[in-house]
């Protein structure tokens, strides 16, 4: 029999008034334990105490299944085409009042809106999924000493919360679809509650307990819902997390000047044979990422004479490219073998420009 | 308000068969779930405790009663918390209460808890590990009544 008592309104927020600051157990009692309450009555029948009467009830605390799958950090992982072992961090936490084990899956998010925005287009391969060794290598970041996962967290106890590392392969730029600069792909981590007390295997699946109440250790269902189609008290928990395609995108323009001719010298030179003409190839990068070791080629023309020594790297330019202007600056550098001027540029940062300059005489 | 809760706990066991002593002790639990119908109207259900799990509130009811021939005196009813149970609130019953495991007691709000740097703060709810309530004129012949106090399950 269950006994209830219903009464309305105002009674009842007054009634709760008095527990409403209750802090949040995370896990609390252990499920199964039993409590008892004795309460005692002494008194006294005409100045004689008598004996103590006591009177007890108890009650055993049930098993409340409750976890947590959190992306850490919220920001997306910047990766580049072709990367392997990119890494996207979770944390998931037991707060259910046993030990339990946890199957995870860590799945790819089709198409829709990515956990930091923009929208899923490509997948990556290879998923696996880490558990952070604290005791060497890097704690708290991915590494060869970490646990590959086969499908579940074993024996996770209460109250605890734990480091897990979704990783995988990023496709080339040769893939279909393409990844692009800005190219998002979407990543979901499930970590569902198993039955514990096995080590090294993974547990039973754990249903909650319906219909009527019974006296022993049932189980209730306390999750949260998490991502899209992880509904609350489900004995599971998720959440999403993306990669992000950062690369270089590159644009390439050459521009030239006249300097000098025998007659007019500096003075509005004309391109007469002698003339001296100065030369400036710019690379300019729209992508997300820097672009290293940027060689950049370019054939003198058999009408022209090279300057040697007239080479200058990595010098500015004034707007994008190919609209705006080279100014004709730079380091001295690069190297010149007949008929090819060749120069590399270590490192050309996302929304940078970068110059390769020579200079050479009509013939 | 509070009143009203014990007369309708009081409903809720009608004609408890207490034990054949002088005096008759009887303790219960219920637990305390709140819901919202419809309406939006809060209802509070006190139920049996068959599904309780950490965080749930409690809610403690001790009946007394005098079946002797005579009035009871220096009647004292003593209440240790159960270990997984911290202590919220005891209505306006005013109990004494004890943070130091029984040694010393008093009102909640005079009693203060060593800290590890040797002072000293005020008692908090959770402090609390038993609960007495003192009466201070002999239960008559027949006499009953009702505490009650309020916990929630660690």
């Amino acid at each position: 029999m269950t006994s209830k008592l219903t009464y309305m309104g105002v009674i009842g927020l007054a009634a709760l008034s008095s527990v409403a600051a209750t802090p949040a157990f995370a896990a609390g009692t252990t499920a199964g334990t039993t409590i008892t309450n004795t309460a005692t009555v002494d008194y006294q029948v005409g100045g004689v105490a008598q004996g103590q009467q006591s009177a007890s009830n108890n009650f055993t605390v049930d098993r409340k299944i409750n976890l947590l799958v959190e992306e850490v950090g919220t920001v997306t992982t910047s990766v580049v085409p072709g990367q392997a072992n990119a890494v996207t961090t979770f944390q998931l936490t037991n707060s259910s009042n046993e030990v339990l084990d946890f199957a995870l899956v860590a799945t790819q998010i089709a198409g829709g809106t990515a956990a930091h925005g923009g929208t899923d287009t490509f997948n990556a391969n290879n998923i696996r999924i880490y558990r952070d060794n604290t005791v060497t290598g890097t704690v708290g970041s991915w590494d060869v000493g970490d646990t590959l996962l086969t499908g579940y967290v074993d024996e996770l106890v209460v109250d605890t919360a734990i480091r897990l590392f979704v990783v995988a392969d990023i496709p080339t730029t040769a893939a279909v679809p393409a990844v692009v600069n800005g190219a998002v792909a979407g990543v979901t981590l499930r970590a569902t509650a198993r039955e514990g007390g096995l080590v090294g295997t993974q547990g039973a699946a754990i249903t909650e307990t319906t219909g009527a109440n019974t006296a022993g250790k049932d189980t209730v269902f306390a999750d949260i819902a998490g991502a899209a189609g992880d509904i609350a008290r489900d004995g599971s928990h998720s959440d999403n997390d993306d990669y992000t395609v950062q690369t270089a995108s590159l644009a390439v323009a050459k521009s030239s000047r006249v300097i000098s001719d025998p007659f007019n010298n500096t003075t509005n030179p004309k391109l007469i044979p002698g003339a001296v003409v100065e030369y400036c190839i710019a690379v300019g990068n729209s992508g997300g990422a820097a672009a290293t070791s940027v060689a950049i080629n370019d054939a003198v023309p058999g009408q022209l004479t090279f300057v040697p020594g007239s080479i200058l790297l990595g010098g500015t330019y004034t707007g994008t490219v190919p609209s705006g202007t080279c100014d004709f600056n730079g380091t001295a550098g690069g190297s010149y073998t007949a008929p090819n001027v060749s120069g590399t540029i270590a490192s050309i940062a996302a929304g940078a420009v970068s110059t390769l300059v020579f200079r050479a005489t009509v013939n | 308000m509070r009143t009203a809760l014990f007369l309708l706990v009081a409903t809720l066991m009608p004609g408890q068969a207490l034990a054949a002593n002088q005096v008759a002790l009887d303790n219960n639990v219920f637990v305390e779930r709140v819901s919202t119908d419809a309406q939006g109207k809060q209802k509070i259900l006190l139920e049996e405790p068959k599904v309780v799990v950490p965080g749930d509130r409690l809610v403690f009811v001790l009946n007394y009663r005098n079946a002797g021939a005579q009035p009871a005196d220096k009647f004292v009813i003593t209440n240790p918390m159960p270990a997984a149970v911290r202590f919220a609130d005891a209505g306006d019953t005013s109990p004494l209460v004890s943070v130091d495991g029984g040694k010393q007691w008093g009102l909640l709000s005079d009693l203060t808890v060593p800290m590890t740097d040797g002072s000293r703060r005020s008692a908090q709810p959770a402090d609390v590990t038993h609960v007495r309530w003192a009466f201070q004129k002999p239960i008559p012949v027949g006499g009953t009544g009702k505490l009650m106090f309020r916990g929630v399950v660690k």
